[in-house]
């Protein structure tokens, strides 16, 4: 596999008001594979997730300092434009949120807004590929007119990576995106990760160590705002050097 | 014994045996608490509603029983008096002079009669209420306290009781309600005697005055209603084009770009708006708005511009029902799931691309809600038009014109000493029948569209 250098975050640290909420982060990601970021509730996973698209900049009280290199270019530099950062980086969130529009609208939402089609055929063929991308086609063709939030738990999230994919991002965010689903749905996100990370960078966030194991090339183990382990996930769950980690996914702590 | 004392008897009583129940309740020797049915407190209050409730009855019904009896007593002094009116006067004279409240002795031979027998029997009759109810009282008083055993199932009669009462008070509301609206239409088809439903509902020519003596210039009124329903559609749209932007745009900046210190100060001061008598904004209307739209209308060179006009009166309307709109599409914008606007922002929209793009389709149903209600409100306003549009009907589309409304009318044909038996007078009611069935249909239409876009995003 090459190794190609996709997320270098440098020295990040994160402040929710006057509670700091991540503590030094040096972590690389790297270009289609998986990465999981995994530990204890409120260790710090989602905050960081939320720095590679700066969603972050939503709470008022958030402030960051430290770099986080995307393809090189440091994207928490006042010069990048958020907007036009969160088209490169989809994300994908842990309770299924489809717009409250048809399948198809849902869609074309992100293409609409970045005026990525010249006519309504290009449009239906984003459509139609994004949703094959995802997994959903075959399942909703018949129902593209109809609400989004009328589909099953398992299908609305695979039409959120669908609506994510529509743009074309590089990367994609999953923050749990399985939490809220059953185990034959879960199963069905998981096959589509597999097959996802040979376009995309993803980098997800699980609470499942089955998942984490499962689905991720590297794994980054997280504890009360630090970054304590990364490596290869067969390494991380084999032989973690700490003994937090050890703990973590042995089942002591958690 | 006066009618305050027996009350304050009554209550005494009633709290009395809410606290002997209770204690006797707690008093209750048992081995194992749970055998006790009842919490010591459904005890007391169970006591409590039995002591009070038939002193309550008896007082209701021994006063219309008397009331009755003392009319046609009191109707046999004036006897010969033929006309009803006039021993309807006589009695009432006879009421008011032994209450205290006029000191006339009226000119008729028994009145003097008659106020000594109302005076002693009113008092009698006091008197002897006042026993039977206290005896009763104490029956029941002590009867309750006999109930509290361990087995007594106070607690399902006091729910009982408690559901019971509920029940009769939303009954009450829905008959208060049919009652209304009954009265009206009652008037309403009275007034339809004399004047043609045709002729109301589509005369162009409004002009109400009836001559009092035959043969006056003028002398039958005419009824065409459409220039007073105009003038009031008129002003409310005008209102509409004021609160609409104004209440929409501060409810999307409110709820999603002011930070939450603004939004906790700036919200309270809009609500503060709907807080204003409308009579307050009456005089603002007349003193500051009238004026102003005057001198601007001098500047412009616009013809016909009275200081009274449906712009002024719309206006000031307008700013009176920018806080309905303002609260209620920042309550239904602030309700949309946060996630949904994370999701929207994630996929790279701005702000302003995610609020007109999702999160007003989402909370579409609670905008249109808030606009139909703010526009029933302008419908039905009264004050504010009484005193800034005035009161001449002309079928005009012009905002510079005074035109009126119909709440205007209303208060026009009702005020002062009036005739109830003249169309002018009845008038009033077929207008305010009509108003209400307005309403109620936009009432109607706007849940119907809150239903339609439920369906469509749930």
């Amino acid at each position: 596999m090459s190794e190609s250098l996709k997320i270098a975050v440098k020295n990040l640290n994160v402040f929710y008001g006057k509670k700091q909420a991540l503590f030094d982060i040096n972590l690389n990601i790297f270009s289609n594979e998986v990465t999981s970021l995994i530990g204890p509730s409120g260790c710090g996973k989602s905050t960081l997730i939320k720095c590679f698209n700066r969603m972050n900049d939503l709470v008022e009280i958030c402030k960051y300092d430290g770099e986080v290199l995307i393809d090189g270019e440091n994207i928490n530099d006042t010069s990048t434009d958020p907007v036009s950062l969160r088209t490169r980086v989809g994300m994908v969130f842990q309770k299924p949120n489809p717009f409250p529009k048809s399948v198809y609208d849902n869609i074309a939402y992100g293409p609409k807004l970045h005026g990525m089609y010249k006519n309504k055929d290009d449009l239906d063929e984003i459509v139609v590929s994004s949703l094959q991308k995802a997994g959903l086609f075959n399942e909703v063709k018949d129902r593209l007119f109809e609400p989004g939030t009328g589909l099953s738990g398992g299908q609305q999230q695979r039409l959120c990576i669908a609506r994510a994919l529509a743009v074309n991002p590089e990367i994609i965010l999953m923050d749990e995106p399985c939490s809220a689903l059953d185990p034959i749905a879960t199963a069905k996100i998981e096959e589509l990760i597999e097959e996802l990370k040979e376009k995309y960078t993803i980098v997800i966030v699980t609470h499942s160590m089955q998942q984490a194991a499962r689905v991720s090339n590297r794994t980054a183990y997280m504890h009360m705002g630090e970054l304590v382990e990364t490596g290869l996930t067969k390494n991380i769950f084999s032989n973690p050097e700490h003994a937090k980690t050890q703990d973590y996914i042995t089942g002591r702590i958690g | 014994m006066t009618i305050e004392f027996l009350i304050l008897t009554i209550l005494g009583l009633t709290a009395y045996s809410f606290f002997l129940s209770k204690r006797k309740a707690s008093a209750l020797n048992v081995i194992n608490p749970l055998d006790v049915h009842s919490q010591p407190h459904y005890h007391g209050l169970f006591s409590a509603i039995l002591t009070i409730a038939p002193a309550i009855i008896l007082l209701f019904l021994w006063s219309w029983l008397e009331n009755s009896i003392f009319k046609s007593n009191l109707e046999s002094y004036f006897s010969d008096v033929v006309d009803p009116y006039k021993v309807n006067f006589y009695v009432s004279g006879v009421k008011s002079f032994v209450a205290g409240a006029s000191d006339t002795l009226m000119n008729h031979s028994n009145f003097s009669a008659a106020v000594e027998y109302y005076e002693t029997s009113t008092k009698m009759s006091l008197a002897l209420k006042s026993i039977v109810i206290v005896i009763i009282t104490l029956i029941a008083f002590r009867y309750s306290l006999n109930l509290v055993t361990a087995k007594f199932k106070a607690r399902d009669l006091v729910e009982d009781i408690v559901i019971r009462t509920m029940k009769y008070a939303s009954i009450f509301a829905i008959f208060i309600t049919l009652g209304i609206v009954l009265s009206l239409l009652f008037e309403t088809l009275r007034f339809f005697e004399s004047v043609a439903v045709t002729e109301f509902l589509f005369g162009t020519h409004w002009s109400p005055q009836m001559s009092i003596r035959e043969g006056q210039v003028g002398s039958s009124g005419s009824f065409g209603a459409v220039p007073v329903f105009t003038g009031t559609l008129l002003i409310s749209i005008i209102a509409m084009l004021v609160a609409g932007p104004i209440g929409l745009f501060s409810a999307i900046y409110l709820s999603q770009y002011a930070s939450n210190r603004v939004r906790s100060y700036a919200k309270p001061i809009i609500e503060v708006l709907a807080g204003i008598p409308t009579v307050v904004y009456g005089f603002f209307a007349v003193i500051t708005v009238g004026p102003f739209f005057r001198d601007l209308g001098i500047f412009f060179n616009i013809d016909g511009f009275s200081s009274e006009s449906a712009l002024i009166a719309g206006s000031v309307l307008g700013i009176m029902i920018i806080p309905f709109i303002a609260s209620l599409t920042d309550d239904s914008l602030s309700a949309v799931p946060r996630s949904l606007k994370e999701g929207s922002l994630a996929m790279g929209a701005t702000l302003s691309e995610t609020t007109t793009r999702v999160i007003i389709p989402a909370s579409f149903h609670g905008i249109v809600g808030s606009f139909l209600l703010a526009f029933s409100r302008a419908i039905g306003e009264t004050m504010i038009v009484v005193m800034a549009a005035g009161f001449a009907a002309n079928l005009t589309a012009n905002p510079f014109n005074a035109v009126t409304t119909v709440t205007v009318q209303i208060v026009g044909l009702l005020t002062g000493d009036q005739e109830f038996d003249s169309p002018k007078t009845m008038s009033a009611f077929a207008l305010a029948f009509v108003l209400f069935f307005l309403t109620l249909i936009l009432n109607i239409i706007s849940l119907s569209i809150v239903k339609k876009f439920r369906e469509q995003y749930e």
